[in-house]
C-alpha cells in the first residue's frame, strides 16, 4: 500500500496547569509533580470542594486578542507546536485547524452577565456576545495565524479532544489537506465548576483516578499537535515524533452523565482504534487512560482494560488527570501529547498521589496490569494509546505508534444516499423571530414518555424529535443487529445557549455552589447527541460540530467521510439551533434579529429555529432494508477563509472554493448543476456576496431555492434544510418548504419552481466557513 | 406555613425545576416509579429546592420521604423550623 493514508505528528504544543509549553509540562509530568491547588479565580465559597489545576498566565500574555480564554489558550499552544513543527504559517496557509472544546465561551457568558446585572447592559459591549460561543474558537486560532484550511470545533465535551485528531487524519486521508493543527481546550469556569459540584463530582482532596476515586479535579489548558500527510512531512524535512495508527469513536446509548457501568461502550471504541490500527490488543504497551476519579469512570474502565487486555504481560496504564486535573475538551489532546512524548522518550508519566496504603491496595486488584503509581516508568514503546470517554456517553480511542505499520485499507467508493429526513420547523410569518411548534402529541407519535423528554432543554428536544422522525422515514429502527453500524453528526451554530445562559445566571444569582444539577448535563453542545442515541439506541460514531451556520451542512460531508471510510453503513446528520427568550436577546442585542426576509437588502434576518436530520446510507444497506432514496450525495466540499467572527460578509473565494472543489470531486461540470439550494438571510451584505458567486460561476438565470425565505433563519438547521429540501425537489416531493429565486443581473427575482438532476445545497457561517454537498437524482 | 402551601411550592419548585408538565403532577404521583420517572440527579435538585424554599436539609434522607409531593410536605413540615 502507498504511504497515502500515513499521518505522522510533528509538532507539539502544550499550556496547562502544570506549565507554559511542553519541555515543562513533560519535565513536572514524569516528576509526577501535581498543578492542583485551591482555586483561585473563581468564587468557592460555600463550596464542599475547592480545589483545581488552573494555569496563571494572564489572559492578555497569551495572546493580544479580546477572545475568549479557551481561545486564548488555545492560540498559545498552537503557537507552540507550528514552532515546533518547524512550520511557517506564512508559506503553509492551507493548514487546517480542528479544535475539541467542552464548554466553550462559558467564562464569557458569565463575565457578560455578571457585568450586565452590575453595570446594566448599556455599559458593557455587544461586541463580547460573539465570545460566547464554542463555534468561534477554530476560526480565532485560524485568524491569528493566517490559516486557510478546513475548520471545525468539536464539542463532544470530554472527548473532544481525541476526536478532533481522529478527524483531523480522517480528513488528511481524504486528501482534504496535507497538514492540520488539531487539539483541544477549555478555560477553567465557573460553569464546570458549579456544575461538577451539584452533581457531587468533585472531590475535596486532589483527585486520585484508579485509587480513592472519589471525584474529579477541573483543570484546564490546551494540547495541540501539528499532524500531516506523511508524504508532506517527509518531503519537508520535518521531524516526525510518530504516526497516528487508527482511531475509534463509539456511543454508550446508555445515560446522560454516568458510563455504561459493564464498560461495552468504551470497549468499543478501544476495539475500533485497535482494529483500524492493524493491531491486537496485546501490541498496545501503554494507554494514558481516561482515569477522571471518579468512581463510575474508574470502575468502569478498569472492567474494559481488564476485559481487553488481561491476555497482555506488557501493558502500563497511567492517569496524567492525577496531575493536570481533567481539562475537558482540552483533556484528549493534553493527554495525546503526554502519550507521544511518552513514545519519543520511553518514559511514562505515573499516576501520582498514592500513600504507601494506597500503592499495596492497587497492586492487590491491578492483576497484571501496571498503572504506574506515583513514579514514572522507563519502557521501550512501540504502541501507546490514549481514550476519552464524556458526557453523553461518548467515547474514544486513538493509537500512536513510533515506528511505521501498514494499516488496513479503508476507503469505499460504494455510492451513498439520503434515505429519511426528519424536519422541525419554524415558519416565517412576517415578525422578527419565529419558533418550531413541538407538542406532546409530537413525542407521543414516536413512544417519546415525557420521563425522558422533561430532562432535554429546548435543543435536545428539537434534534431528538427530527432524528426519530428521519429514521422512521427511512425505515430504519436500530437493534442488535446493527446499533453498531449506525452513527450521529449533529452540526450547530450556537448549541444549547439557552440552558447555559441560564445555568450561569443561577450561578451568578446565588453563587458557585447554586448550580443546577438538573440542567448542567445539558450544558454540553453534545448533549442532544447523546439524548439521541439513548433514545434510539445508536451505539456507533457520535460527534457534534459547532462552525457557525454552515454547521448543518458540514455535519453532511462529514458524515458521508465516515460512511465511505467505512466506520459506519449508516449515518444521521443533522443541523440544529433553537430560539428563545435567550437567543432572542442575544441577536436582538447583536442588532441582526429583524423581519428582513433573503435578497430583501436588509440588515438582519427573522430568527428561526429547528431541526433537520438527514439519514445517509450505504447501498448496500439501503438495499438490505428497502429505503426509499431521495437522492445519492455525489460529492461535498468544504472551504475556509479566516476572518473575524464579527465580519459578516461572504469570502467569494472560499465560496467558489467549496463548490470548486465539490464540481471537481463529482467529475461534473457547473453548467449540469440544475439548481442551487442557498443560504441568503436577508443582511444584504451576505445575500449579495452570495449571489455574485453564483452569478460568475453560473451566470445569469440559474434556479436559486431559499428555505429561509419560508422558514426564518434557524442557523445550522438551515443548512441542512438547504439540503434536504434539494433532496425533495429531485425526488420529485411537491410539498417543498422554501421559496424559488432567479439570479438576475443585480440580485435574485422570485419565479418558478425548478427540478433536474443534479442539486448544489450550500452554506456558509460566521467564522469563515463554507460548505457544498452536491446530490443527484436517483 | 399551611400544608396546602408547602404542598403548592413544591410542586411550583418541581415544574419549574425539573421541567415536569403541570397537568401530569398530582400530590400523590409517584415521582420515582413510572408515573413521572424520576432519577437521581432529580434528587439532587429536589434537595436543593427544598432548602432553597424552606431550609430544611434533606441530603441523607431515607427514599421513602422522597415518593410523592405529599411525603415531601410532611417531612418539610415537620422539620421546618418556626
Amino acid at each position: 500500500m502507498s504511504d497515502k493514508n500515513r499521518c505522522v505528528v510533528t509538532g507539539l504544543g502544550l499550556i496547562c496547569a502544570l506549565g507554559d509549553n511542553v519541555e515543562e509540562c513533560w519535565e513536572n509530568a514524569v516528576n509526577g509533580i501535581s498543578g492542583i491547588r485551591d482555586v483561585t479565580v473563581i468564587n468557592t465559597d460555600g463550596c464542599y470542594a475547592k480545589k483545581g489545576a488552573v494555569n496563571d498566565t494572564p489572559d492578555g500574555d497569551l495572546s493580544e486578542e479580546n477572545y475568549d480564554r479557551s481561545s486564548l489558550l488555545c492560540i498559545k499552544a498552537a503557537g507552540e507546536a507550528l514552532k515546533d513543527a518547524k512550520i511557517s504559517p506564512e508559506s503553509e496557509s492551507g493548514i487546517g485547524v480542528i479544535i475539541g472544546n467542552c464548554v466553550g465561551g462559558a467564562a464569557s457568558i458569565d463575565s457578560y452577565y455578571r457585568a450586565v446585572k452590575e453595570r446594566g447592559e448599556e455599559n458593557v459591549s455587544k461586541e463580547e456576545i460573539l465570545k460566547m460561543p464554542a463555534s468561534a474558537i477554530a476560526n480565532n486560532v485560524s485568524v491569528h495565524y493566517g490559516l486557510k484550511g478546513v475548520t471545525a470545533n468539536i464539542v463532544n465535551a470530554c472527548a473532544a479532544g481525541t476526536i478532533s485528531l481522529s478527524y483531523a487524519c480522517d480528513l488528511i486521508r481524504s486528501g482534504e489537506a496535507e497538514v492540520f493543527l488539531a487539539g483541544g481546550s477549555d478555560a477553567f469556569t465557573s460553569l464546570a465548576f458549579a456544575g461538577f459540584h451539584a452533581l457531587h463530582a468533585l472531590d475535596e482532596r486532589p483527585c486520585s483516578p484508579f485509587n480513592r476515586s472519589s471525584g474529579i479535579t477541573l483543570g484546564e489548558g490546551a494540547g495541540m499537535l501539528v499532524i500531516e500527510s506523511y508524504e508532506h512531512a517527509v518531503q519537508r524535512g520535518a521531524r516526525i515524533y510518530c504516526e497516528i495508527l487508527g482511531s475509534g469513536v463509539s456511543s454508550d446509548a446508555h445515560h446522560i452523565t454516568a458510563p455504561r457501568p459493564d464498560g461495552q461502550g468504551q470497549m468499543s471504541a478501544i476495539r475500533r482504534a485497535v482494529a483500524d490500527s492493524g493491531l491486537k490488543p496485546q501490541d498496545i504497551d501503554y494507554i494514558n487512560a481516561h482515569g477522571t476519579g471518579t468512581a463510575k469512570n474508574d470502575e468502569a474502565e478498569f472492567l474494559s482494560l481488564h476485559t481487553l487486555f488481561d491476555c497482555s504481560d506488557k501493558l502500563s496504564v497511567s492517569s496524567t488527570k492525577s496531575m493536570t486535573g481533567h481539562c475537558l475538551g482540552a483533556a484528549g489532546s493534553i493527554e495525546a501529547v503526554f502519550t507521544v512524548k511518552a513514545l519519543e522518550n520511553g518514559i511514562i508519566p505515573p499516576t501520582a498521589g498514592y500513600t504507601v496504603e494506597e500503592k499495596a491496595a492497587l497492586e492487590e486488584k491491578a492483576g497484571k496490569i501496571d498503572f504506574v503509581p506515583n513514579e514514572s516508568r522507563r519502557k521501550e514503546l512501540s504502541y501507546a494509546m490514549s481514550n476519552s470517554f464524556a458526557f453523553g456517553g461518548n467515547n474514544a480511542s486513538i493509537i500512536f505508534s513510533r515506528e511505521h505499520r501498514e494499516i488496513p485499507a479503508r476507503e469505499s467508493d460504494s455510492p451513498v444516499y439520503i434515505t429519511g429526513l426528519g424536519i422541525v420547523s419554524s415558519a416565517a410569518d412576517g415578525s422578527d423571530s419565529v419558533k418550531a411548534s413541538l407538542t406532546a402529541e409530537d413525542y407521543k407519535t414516536h413512544d417519546i414518555k415525557m420521563a425522558f423528554y422533561r430532562k432535554l432543554d429546548r435543543f435536545s428536544q428539537l434534534q431528538l424529535v427530527s432524528g426519530v422522525r428521519a429514521l422512521a422515514d427511512a425505515g430504519f429502527k436500530a437493534d442488535e443487529t446493527n446499533e453498531n453500524d449506525i452513527g450521529i453528526i449533529i452540526g450547530t451554530s450556537d448549541g444549547p445557549m439557552t440552558e447555559i445562559v441560564n445555568f450561569q445566571k443561577n450561578v451568578i444569582d446565588h453563587g458557585t455552589n447554586g448550580g443546577s444539577a438538573f440542567s448542567f448535563p445539558n450544558t454540553v453542545y453534545n448533549a442532544a447527541g447523546g439524548y439521541f442515541s439513548i433514545f434510539a439506541g445508536i451505539k456507533g460514531y457520535n460527534v457534534t460540530v459547532a462552525n457557525g451556520a454552515q454547521s448543518g451542512l458540514q455535519s453532511v460531508c462529514y458524515a458521508h467521510s465516515v460512511i465511505r471510510s467505512k466506520e459506519e453503513s449508516v449515518m444521521v446528520a443533522a443541523g440544529t439551533d433553537e430560539n428563545t427568550d435567550v437567543t432572542e436577546y442575544l441577536y436582538g442585542r447583536y442588532g441582526v434579529r429583524t423581519a428582513d426576509l433573503p435578497y430583501s437588502e436588509g440588515k438582519g434576518f427573522v430568527l428561526g429555529e429547528g431541526s433537520v436530520s438527514v439519514v445517509l446510507e450505504s447501498e448496500e444497506y439501503a438495499n438490505k432494508h428497502n429505503s426509499p432514496k431521495y437522492a445519492q450525495i455525489v460529492s461535498w466540499g468544504m472551504a475556509h477563509s479566516p476572518k473575524e467572527y464579527s465580519d459578516q460578509r461572504v469570502d467569494g473565494d472560499t465560496l467558489k472554493k467549496a463548490i470548486g472543489d465539490a464540481c471537481k470531486r463529482a467529475g461534473l461540470f457547473l453548467e449540469q448543476i440544475s439548481f442551487i439550494s442557498g443560504f441568503g438571510c436577508g443582511i444584504k451584505e451576505i445575500d449579495q456576496g452570495e449571489l455574485e458567486v453564483y452569478r460568475e460561476l453560473f451566470g445569469v438565470n440559474k434556479p436559486l431555492l431559499s428555505v429561509k425565505a419560508a422558514t426564518g433563519d434557524a442557523r445550522a438547521a438551515s443548512a441542512s434544510m438547504a439540503l434536504a429540501q434539494a433532496a425533495k425537489v429531485l425526488h420529485g416531493d411537491g410539498d417543498i418548504v422554501g421559496k424559488w429565486y432567479q439570479i438576475t443581473e443585480n440580485g435574485a427575482r422570485e419565479s418558478e419552481a425548478a427540478e433536474g438532476e443534479y442539486a448544489l445545497a450550500v452554506s456558509c457561517g460566521a467564522g469563515g466557513s463554507c460548505s457544498a454537498v452536491i446530490i443527484k437524482r436517483v | 406555613m399551611s400544608e396546602k402551601e408547602i404542598a403548592e411550592k413544591i410542586k411550583a419548585m418541581l415544574v419549574e425545576n425539573l421541567r415536569i408538565p403541570e397537568d401530569a403532577l398530582e400530590n400523590d404521583s409517584e415521582l420515582f416509579g413510572d408515573d413521572i420517572g424520576l432519577d437521581s440527579i432529580d434528587s439532587i435538585e429536589i434537595i436543593a429546592g427544598i432548602d432553597a424554599l424552606f431550609g430544611v436539609q434533606m441530603t441523607g434522607v431515607a427514599k421513602e420521604h422522597f415518593q410523592s409531593i405529599n411525603t415531601l410536605t410532611a417531612y418539610v413540615r415537620e422539620h421546618m423550623e418556626g
